[in-house]
């Protein structure tokens, strides 16, 4: 008797869920190594959600969209688990998040690619994800490529005038990818690298990984997440005089670095990060809408994560039904041109477009996010450095 | 032999190799002795020493707020030991004990669960955020830079080494002086050699369990501190980190060898930052990205070779 309660208590939820609300999987980094530069992007997806629903919800029988997170640590392992339960328990329609590189590859690959669900991840950069599929069409990024973030680093480095750096990069998807493209490009135009080490993240100690590469250069190109041996490694390479000048990428921009390091000893150091063109017309509208929200409006991926969030929407609306098939080529026709401009936050106008059976095509806070063959946009980068205690971004030409 | 062995390998290699030692050491303390005299392998071990440094955080930040004093980390740790220790009494009272006489692997499935409760109680209470144990960089002692500069051997040690070695150094006698010459001291090895023979021959076997927990908690939380006081701050994984190595070195040393595990931890955070030293030419001889792998090539190495350890300890 119990058991058929409970069963048919399972089938009411299910059925409720099914019929009441379209849900979207959210894989966000929630806990790992770099949970600061995570929770204001959750902010963003979340204010996404809200928008949605303001402006009508989905569909004519404006159904609630709904949001279901899971946290993936920015880890392959846990990426796996939380993805696996959002697709089988949770049912959803498509994934919009996993934050990191390494934990977007592993669950794209064993998990929703095989299951034949979208993946739109908010901050995977790593060059890697633009050739993973073969033959499908179901993984795609608001964030640009690191493929053109490595030369973007290069360039900063060359303007500075360093001629000869040391690379340490962590042992991931993402911080191998960007080295690989940093260190390419910068020998390309001239530099030399002194040297080019793996580090394991997470170690107590990386004296005599900075002792041995600091003998030949002063500058070090970092990469590293902030919360898993970053902060760790610049604070050693500082105690002991190894190395002087630094720059890096998305990984290591967080406040935590300035607060544990000290912004004294962080004068000649650089990390660029994906960001927008905060003259567009799409970043005006999302400043505003992030602004009334108190979100960081130029905060790292916080514009990609709002934008992911909105274009899964604007995807299902346009599929005109939560079938996960349907998905992969709505995303490419409501984010690529031709169609009647979108901006963030105009959701009832793009329904109405899409109910009168128009094309629209979405220009969003972080530009323009017009798909390439494989999935990737183009972006823009900016270069940081401290000043007054806090991270101070102008944009790279 | 300096000419080859200059002094960036006793600077940048060998001390920083002999304080992770410490560390390791400190922590391999508490496992050998919980493995030997429990008889499992108490994965919440980790979580000691993580716990143990929030609490000294939390004490270092409310003098500072509430009275205006800064306090040393050493200082500050003295409540948090007490603290930690009885919370991980009363773990062992509710979680460990029903399971005493059961099979091992229940208990060490309950230490599993023990070590992520905490690591989530943790996060619920201080957050997921790294927090800020002493901000700021240690620049090398000045004066023991200038004394040795002026003799041509030129030693940069920040304070906060000094401290880690100094400390372990005054535990390590302390814990010999408790097992060689006190009553309790010499309980605890009866317990460990033979729990049965120990109890017919009247030893209280549960004041022995708390006297297990209690060194070895002490040992852990003194670990958990100047892990904290090394890296400058603290994150929640901080101690599970040091798990796998700290097993390795307590295996190394041989089970139920409290000495055995000192030894073992000094030789894996050795052999974990000497193998990055360039021995031959001007690379580091393995890549730092596997530097984790020397201690585990040890410790299987060890088990194959000499499943006893290097102390002759217990077999499983």
């Amino acid at each position: 008797m119990r058991k058929q309660i409970a069963a048919g208590l399972a089938c009411y939820i299910l059925a409720t869920t099914a019929q009441a609300d379209v849900v979207i999987g959210n894989p966000m980094a929630v806990t790992g190594p770099i949970p600061d530069l995570v929770a204001p992007m959750v902010a963003g997806v979340d204010l996404a959600e809200k928008h949605i629903n303001e402006q009508g919800g989905m569909f004519a029988s404006g159904e609630k969209f709904v949001v279901a997170r899971a946290d993936s640590q920015c880890d392959p392992v846990a990426a796996v688990d939380a993805v696996t339960k959002l697709i089988n328990v949770s049912m959803v329609t498509a994934i919009v998040g996993p934050v990191c590189s390494g934990a977007t590859i592993a669950q794209a690959e064993s998990v929703s690619i095989p299951a034949g669900v979208v993946t739109l991840s908010v901050s995977a950069s790593s060059p890697a994800i633009s050739n993973m599929e073969n033959g499908t069409d179901l993984v795609f990024r608001s964030a640009a490529s690191d493929a053109y973030q490595g030369v973007a680093l290069a360039e900063l480095a060359m303007s500075k005038g360093i001629k000869d750096i040391a690379v340490s990069y962590a042992n991931d998807d993402y911080n191998a990818g960007i080295a690989e493209v940093f260190a390419k490009s910068f020998a390309a135009m001239g530099g030399k690298i002194t040297s080019n080490e793996a580090h394991e993240p997470n170690k107590a100690s990386y004296r005599a990984e900075v002792a041995t590469m600091g003998s030949a250069t002063d500058n070090l190109a970092v990469f590293a997440y902030y919360g898993s041996g970053g902060i760790t490694l610049m604070r050693n390479a500082l105690e002991i005089g190894a190395f002087s000048t630094f720059i890096g990428a998305d990984g290591m921009l967080a406040q935590e670095v300035i607060d544990q390091i000290g912004a004294e000893n962080l004068g000649s150091t650089t990390f660029t990060t994906s960001t927008s063109d905060q003259s567009s017309a799409g970043f005006t509208a999302w400043k505003a809408l992030a602004d009334a929200a108190d979100i960081p409006a130029a905060g790292p991926f916080v514009p990609n994560s709002y934008d992911a969030t909105f274009m899964m929407a604007l995807a299902i609306e346009k599929a005109g039904s939560a079938d996960r098939s349907a998905i992969s080529g709505a995303l490419r026709s409501i984010a690529n041109a031709p169609g009647e401009t979108i901006l963030p936050g105009e959701f009832a106008k793009a329904k109405a477009i899409i109910a009168a059976g128009g094309d629209i095509h979405y220009v969003g806070a972080s530009g323009p996010q017009d798909f390439d063959e494989n999935g990737d946009v183009a972006g823009y980068f900016s270069a940081n450095v401290v000043k007054d205690g806090a991270w101070e971004g102008t944009i790279i030409d | 032999m300096w000419e080859t062995f200059g002094f960036e390998f006793v600077n940048f290699y060998l001390i920083p190799g002999l304080v992770l030692g410490c560390i390791y050491a400190l922590g391999a303390i508490g496992i050998t002795l919980t493995f030997s005299i429990l008889r499992f392998a108490n994965f919440a071990h980790g979580e000691v020493m993580m716990i143990g440094a929030y609490f000294t955080w939390t004490a270092m930040v409310l003098s500072n707020d509430l009275f205006g004093v800064p306090l040393h980390p050493l200082v500050a740790a003295a409540p948090a030991v007490l603290l930690a220790i009885g919370l991980f009494i009363l773990v062992d009272r509710y979680f460990y004990k029903p399971f005493r006489y059961a099979s091992t692997i229940r208990v060490v499935m309950a230490s599993f669960g023990m070590m992520l409760i905490i690591r989530s109680f943790v996060q619920a209470v201080w957050g997921p955020n790294q927090l800020t144990f002493v901000p700021g960089i240690a620049k090398p002692n000045e004066l023991v830079k200038n004394f040795t500069a002026s003799v041509d051997m030129m030693i940069l040690v920040p304070n906060k080494h000094f401290w880690i070695i100094a400390g372990t150094l005054v535990i390590m006698f302390a814990l010999s002086w408790l097992l060689t010459k006190t009553k309790i001291g010499k309980g605890m090895r009866a317990v460990s050699d033979s729990p049965e023979l120990a109890k017919v021959s009247g030893i209280d076997v549960e004041i022995i369990v708390k006297a297990t927990w209690f060194v070895g908690g002490f040992c852990a939380v003194a670990a958990g501190v100047f892990l904290a006081m090394d890296l400058q701050m603290l994150e929640t994984t901080m101690g599970f980190r040091m798990l796998l190595p700290m097993f390795a070195a307590a295996i190394l040393g041989g089970i139920g060898r409290p000495f055995g595990a000192v030894i073992g931890g000094l030789v894996i955070g050795l052999a974990e930052e000497l193998s990055v030293y360039p021995w031959f030419g001007n690379g580091s001889l393995i890549s730092p990205g596997y530097k984790t792998g020397v201690a585990f090539t040890i410790m299987v190495v060890m088990l194959v070779i000499r499943p006893s350890g290097l102390f002759k300890g217990r077999l499983f």
